[in-house]
Parts: C-alpha cells; sequence; structure tokens
C-alpha cells in the first residue's frame, strides 16, 4: 500500500492551541511523525528586555494560561535569586497554597478535553463543572479568573480573603469526594480502557534522554518530582510522596495525573493550617545587581526553569524560558510509531500540550 | 565555598578543594579539573547543589560525554544562549536525578564565529532546544541532525533575539 | 466524458462536474433569482429563515490562547452557551462565525485567511479579547498581527484580557440582534 503524509492540524479539534502533526501513514498504521510548532509565537522574550522587572509579571501570566500562576511564580523566584530577596514565610504559605489549587484546575482542564476527545462527554461536563470551585477561590484570591498576575517579587499582592481557611478545606474535602466519583467513571468505561491501555508506550530509557519530565516520565516509572528532590519555597516542610506508575502508556499518564490531585489537595491543608501570620509581601530593590539568577519549578506539566540576566539597570537583559512541553513534543514520534491513526488523539492527548508555554 | 581562578586553573583550585569537606559538588568539580585540566578555565558553586563550570568550546562534546556517561548527568534541561559585547555565551544545565544536583556549563564563542558542536547525539533532547537557539540568535550547530528554523516562518530573514535587530519587516 | 447542454427532451443529459454547476446556476438565476417566484418565496420565508438563522449560530473550533480556555468553560454547566443554540463544529465549511479568540501570529496569518475563506456565506466574525481586537500585550512584538481586523472583516468586538465568559454569551446576544436588523432574503439578497 501506498504511503502518504498527512496534516492534522493547525484546526482540529484534537490540537488545544495549534499545532501542526504530520504524520505518514502506511494504510492506518503510524509510520513516521514530525511535530511543527510556532503558530502562537509572540517574542516574549524580546518583549520582556524592554520592560521593567515588575511589568514583566503580567507576560509570563500569559506563558502557558493552564496554569499560569505556575509561570509568574517562577518568574519571581529567578528574580528574587538574581537580586537576593529573601521573603516572609506567610507569603511562601500562601504561594504554596494558591499554586496547588492551580495545579488541581490545571488538570482538571486536561481531564475534561481529554474525555471531551475520547468521546466521554459527561467528563468533560462533571470536570469543568468542579474547576469552578477552585477558579472562583482563586478569583477571591487575586481578583481574576484566568490570568492572576498575584505574585510579586518579595511575595504576593494581597492577602488571603476572610475566610479563606474554611473554603480551602471544605473545597479539599468535596474534591477528594468527587475523585473517587471519576475513577469509577472512566475506569467502569470499557472504551476509555480499551483505548487507553498499551497505548502509547514509552520506554524508561527513551524518556530520559529525550528530556522528557513531568507526569510522562513518572508515568515511565521514574521517581523524580522537584518538589522533592530539589525542592524550592517551603515544600521541604510539606509531608507528601510524588506519584508514579511503573507501565508508561496512556492509563499510566491519566493514573499519575489523577494521584496528582489527591496529592495536592494534602498539601492544600498542610499549608492552610500551618500558615504563620505576619508580613505577606517586602519591597524588592529597583535595579538589580550584574549577575544571573535560575530559577526551576515543578509546573503541572514537567520542568520549567529560567535564566535572567541582570546588567545593573531596571530592565532585564535576557531572560531564557524553559518549557517542559517544547521537550516533550519533541519525544512525540517514539510514541506515535507503530500505533494506528486513531490512537494520535489518545497520546498526543495524554501529553497535556498547552502551546502557550511551546512557543513563547 | 566558591575559587575563582583564571591564571594557573589546575594548580591554584586544586590546593582551594583540598581544604574542604568532599561534598558532592565538589567531587564534581574535582573530577572536571582531573580530566579536562586545560579546558575549564573557571568554576563556582552557585548554592546549596548547582555547580558552575566554564570550559573552552573545543573540548563541549568530550565534555558532555564525560558528564553523561562517568558522572552520571542523565538529563539535560536547557540550552540557553546569551550575547554579550563581546562574546557569545551558550549555557548548557544539565541535572544529575541520582545525586540531585545540578551542573551549569558555560562557553563562550567570539562574535564573527557563533558555531559550537551540537550534543544531540549525547541526550535527544538537545534537539529542538539548539533549532531554537539557531532560530532566534543564530548559533549554528555543527553535526546536527537537522538545523533549520522552529519557531518562526522558514523562509524569516533575520535573528530576532539579537541585540541589533530592529523591528524587521 | 462529454460535456455540454441538453438540449431536447428525452436525450439523456451528460454533464462534467462544472458544466452541471454552471447550468444549475443558471436554471436558478432565471427561475428564483431574478423572477417573481423569488421575491414571493423571499416575502413569505424570510422572517423565519432569519429567525432560524440568529437562533442556530455554529462557531468554528477554533482555540489560539487564552481566550479559547473562557470559551470552553462557555460551554460548560456554569455559563451554558448552548441555550442559545450554540454549537460547535470542527469544519469550516459547516459554520457561521469564526470566532477569533488570540494574537494572530504571522506564521497563521495565511492559514487564517484560508479559513475565513473556506466558509460558506453568510458568515460573521467575533474578534474575542484584546490580543484579537490591537494585538494586546503583545502589540510592539515583532511576530504577532496587530489586530485580526487588518485582513478579515470583523462584527463584533469583545473586549477583556481575557473575556470572562459572560461577556462572550452577551456578545453571541448582541450577534443575534445585528442578524435580526440586517435581514436579508437568502434567495434574492434584498
Amino acid at each position: 500500500m501506498a504511503e502518504m503524509w498527512i496534516n492534522m492540524g493547525p484546526q482540529h479539534p484534537m490540537t488545544h492551541g495549534l499545532w501542526n502533526l504530520r504524520v505518514k501513514v502506511d494504510g492506518e498504521t503510524i509510520v513516521d511523525a514530525q511535530p511543527e510548532v510556532g503558530y502562537l509565537h509572540r517574542g516574549i522574550e524580546k518583549l520582556v528586555e524592554g520592560r521593567t522587572y515588575t511589568q514583566v509579571i503580567p507576560i509570563t501570566d500569559r506563558l502557558c494560561y493552564g496554569s499560569s500562576l505556575t509561570w509568574s511564580h517562577l518568574y519571581c523566584l529567578t528574580a528574587e535569586n538574581l537580586m537576593g530577596v529573601e521573603v516572609p514565610p506567610r507569603a511562601e504559605y500562601i504561594r504554596v497554597a494558591a499554586i496547588e489549587m492551580q495545579r488541581i484546575a490545571s488538570h482538571l482542564m486536561w481531564l475534561a478535553a481529554y474525555a471531551a476527545d475520547l468521546g466521554l462527554m459527561l467528563g468533560f461536563i462533571y470536570t469543568m463543572r468542579d474547576r469552578e470551585i477552585f477558579i472562583d477561590l482563586l478569583q477571591a484570591m487575586s481578583g481574576s479568573r484566568l490570568t492572576y498576575n498575584y505574585p510579586r517579587i518579595g511575595g504576593v499582592a494581597h492577602d488571603v480573603p476572610p475566610n479563606f481557611e474554611r473554603d480551602a478545606l471544605r473545597a479539599c474535602s468535596y474534591m477528594e469526594k468527587k475523585l473517587k466519583e471519576y475513577e469509577d467513571l472512566f475506569d467502569g468505561s470499557k472504551v476509555f480502557m480499551m483505548r487507553n491501555v498499551d497505548v502509547g508506550l514509552l520506554k524508561k530509557e527513551d524518556a530520559m534522554n529525550l528530556g522528557v519530565t513531568g507526569p510522562p516520565l513518572r508515568a515511565s516509572g521514574v521517581k523524580y518530582d522537584l518538589r522533592k528532590d530539589m525542592p524550592y519555597s517551603i515544600y521541604p516542610e510539606l509531608n507528601f510522596e510524588p506519584a508514579t506508575h511503573p507501565d508508561g502508556d496512556c492509563y499510566a499518564r491519566y493514573k499519575v495525573r489523577m494521584d496528582e490531585m489527591y496529592t495536592s489537595c494534602k498539601l492544600i491543608r498542610q499549608a492552610v493550617q500551618k500558615m504563620p501570620k505576619g508580613k505577606w509581601r517586602v519591597v524588592a530593590p529597583r535595579n538589580a545587581p550584574v549577575g544571573t539568577g535560575l530559577g526551576r519549578v515543578e509546573d503541572p506539566r514537567g520542568e520549567g526553569v529560567m535564566y535572567l540576566v541582570g546588567d545593573g539597570s531596571d530592565r532585564p537583559y535576557r531572560l531564557k524560558i524553559r518549557s517542559p512541553i517544547f521537550v516533550t513534543v519533541s519525544a512525540a514520534p517514539k510514541m506515535l510509531i507503530g500505533y494506528k491513526l486513531a490512537d494520535v488523539v489518545a497520546i498526543m492527548g495524554g501529553l497535556d500540550m498547552c502551546i502557550g508555554e511551546t512557543d513563547r | 565555598m566558591a575559587a575563582r581562578g583564571k591564571g594557573s586553573p589546575a594548580e591554584g583550585m586544586e590546593r582551594a578543594l583540598s581544604k574542604v569537606d568532599d561534598v558532592p559538588e565538589e567531587r564534581v568539580i574535582r573530577a572536571l579539573l582531573d580530566n579536562f585540566p586545560t579546558a575549564v578555565t573557571d568554576f563556582k558553586k552557585l548554592s546549596k547543589g548547582v555547580v558552575r563550570a566554564r570550559i573552552e568550546r573545543r573540548d563541549i562534546h568530550k565534555a558532555c560525554l564525560f558528564v553523561r556517561d562517568t558522572l552520571g548527568f542523565e538529563h539535560l534541561s536547557m540550552i540557553s544562549a546569551v550575547e554579550y559585547d563581546d562574546r557569545f555565551e551558550i549555557v548548557y544545565h544539565i541535572a544529575s536525578w541520582s545525586q540531585r544536583l545540578l551542573l551549569e556549563l558555560i562557553t563562550s564563542t567570539p562574535k564573527d564565529d557563533p558555531s559550537v558542536d551540537s550534543v544531540s547525539s549525547i541526550w535527544g533532547g538537545a534537539n529542538w532546544q539548539e533549532r531554537e537557539s539557531y532560530d532566534l540568535m543564530g548559533i549554528k550547530f555543527s553535526n546536527h541532525p537537522k538545523l533549520e528554523r522552529i519557531l518562526l516562518p522558514k523562509d524569516y530573514l533575520y535573528h530576532p533575539l539579537r541585540k541589533d535587530f530592529k523591528g524587521g519587516d | 466524458m462529454k460535456g455540454g447542454r441538453g438540449g431536447q427532451p428525452g436525450q439523456v443529459l451528460a454533464f462534467s462536474s462544472k458544466d452541471f454547476l454552471k447550468w444549475c446556476d443558471g436554471a436558478l438565476e432565471g427561475v428564483l433569482r431574478k423572477s417573481a417566484v423569488g421575491s414571493g418565496i423571499d416575502w413569505l420565508l424570510k422572517d423565519f429563515f432569519n429567525w432560524a438563522t440568529r437562533n442556530s449560530i455554529y462557531p468554528l473550533h477554533f482555540g489560539i490562547m487564552c481566550c479559547a480556555l473562557e470559551m470552553a468553560v462557555a460551554s460548560a454547566p456554569r455559563f451554558d452557551a448552548q441555550r442559545m443554540g450554540v454549537i460547535y463544529r470542527s469544519t469550516p465549511r459547516q459554520c457561521d462565525v469564526l470566532l477569533v479568540n488570540g494574537p494572530v501570529s504571522k506564521k497563521l496569518k495565511p492559514g487564517l485567511r484560508r479559513l475565513y475563506d473556506q466558509m460558506p456565506e453568510p458568515k460573521w466574525v467575533i474578534a474575542m479579547g484584546e490580543c484579537a481586537i490591537s494585538g494586546g500585550p503583545f502589540w510592539q512584538s515583532y511576530s504577532v498581527v496587530p489586530g485580526v481586523d487588518q485582513f478579515i472583516p470583523v462584527d463584533i468586538y469583545i473586549p477583556g484580557c481575557p473575556a470572562r465568559p459572560e461577556a462572550l454569551i452577551d456578545g453571541f446576544i448582541k450577534l443575534q440582534n445585528l442578524i435580526k436588523e440586517n435581514k436579508k432574503g437568502l434567495l434574492t439578497g434584498k
């Protein structure tokens, strides 16, 4: 049978965001694959060089809009590393509570899109309804639904709203009950299991060599989580275990993300109950010293790194951003070759692609 | 725990190192110095678990092979390119999961010849990151399997992140 | 395949596809569009077709950036947009509305123009969010087109960064009012 190249994208219901996947098919089986990115390139690394350090924070929010608090927090960590600013403990606890809530909202958004792509519309409806609870909490903290502009260099912008502890604990208990319901819904669906088990295998050595990080790496059996192994902020004082799974297929990636939501509920409980009283922000200096700053966080999609070069003025000289999905997508051909064209949706959906951070 | 030496790298740093405890960061620096005595020009411990070393660009491929196979650094995290007034610097961030360390390797190239060896045969994750550095900053990586533009349109003429880029078309 | 207009009754008509379309167009022109039959049908059914069009707006599944998440949430249980008749379709051939919700980069510009050209008449364009109206926070960038109305005619602008789902539903209602005001007969176009 003749082989031919098929274009999936840029406008395709599977692609959340715009990217192109060219697959070479022989009948129905995939023989080669070439992802193409760059349709969303906005030149953020060049835009940043014309703004002051605080004016960059709303721009970094729009890097990955599914989990925007992670990226502005990463930028503030990097700038604090460069300027040598010490953040007060209450601000650290507020940041961790907000980040874990953002992680749950991001995973729920992924689950909604994944279920809708695989044909389970009920999964879309239930998860979007529950995501609104965490979006309401974050809106009460920061004032906005999606791009929060909440962390500042030296703390957070405002204190938590009144009754925050009661609301956060209520949200966590509600979420844990709902997670049990979702597991019954998805594991009990024969079609979901058939489309996910033994599809898109990624072996451990390939994952390590190709630079894959985050849930796809932990689903291939490597136990590496930046919050535990090279911790930042106040994660050393919190008690949790990162989730792994030995199989390396799509079902393993789904399972790792569900377990991460349980872990995040635990972390929110600990952060909210241990929060000390005190200041929530210190004023950072306007000019940065000459030197470099480095920040690494565990984004819901992998490992995010920022490298900031300062030159003594009040504007950055160079900001370099490492996006986890940029590297994971380049490993996509390894996962696709040998499977059928209908499996592309399950495999690429399981990677949770957010094209905003890929293209910057 | 920082020791900077530019004149005679090997002896000066050896003396400083032997006074400190044998922590993992020092072991990495000692191994690099032993194997590449003329290529490593500077090193510094930045914070807990993060080490920086400057290396000449002719030895970058051998050094990366050594770092991956002998020292056990399995994961290449990021490749950045920075343009200064008189040189380009290419910064490699390489992580070791088992020992919980991060190594920052920096090489410099002169302004009129920004090219360096590609490490995509050592770590597959370097492939797209090097293409991005070529696309936006114009650094050429020799022996790269497919060095083309990745984020900008294929027929774009400029390298936007350079300091002398003024808007383009 | 021999093409040509079949003339005499009893003779089998054999057309190639282009000639068949030309023949259909010619027949419709004469009978429906130019004569009194067309105006009569339009006068009877104009209100009905207009009511059907404005209550079943089908946008295209096209999410670019952050406003796309708010577009997805607008069809979620809390801000249900399906009660307006809004259902997202995946192919531009079946859509009425092109909802642009993010910054348009120079690499994307020819693709977006092609999508707009593939949609059949009558069609409308909604620019959602600051990035589609004027480039948004990225207007100074070397790779962003400052505003989608530089190459596509826009009917409704929805401000916000990101635009709230309530604003998007309000935008759909304003589009319904716009369609109601500009009632046009589908056959004669008047």
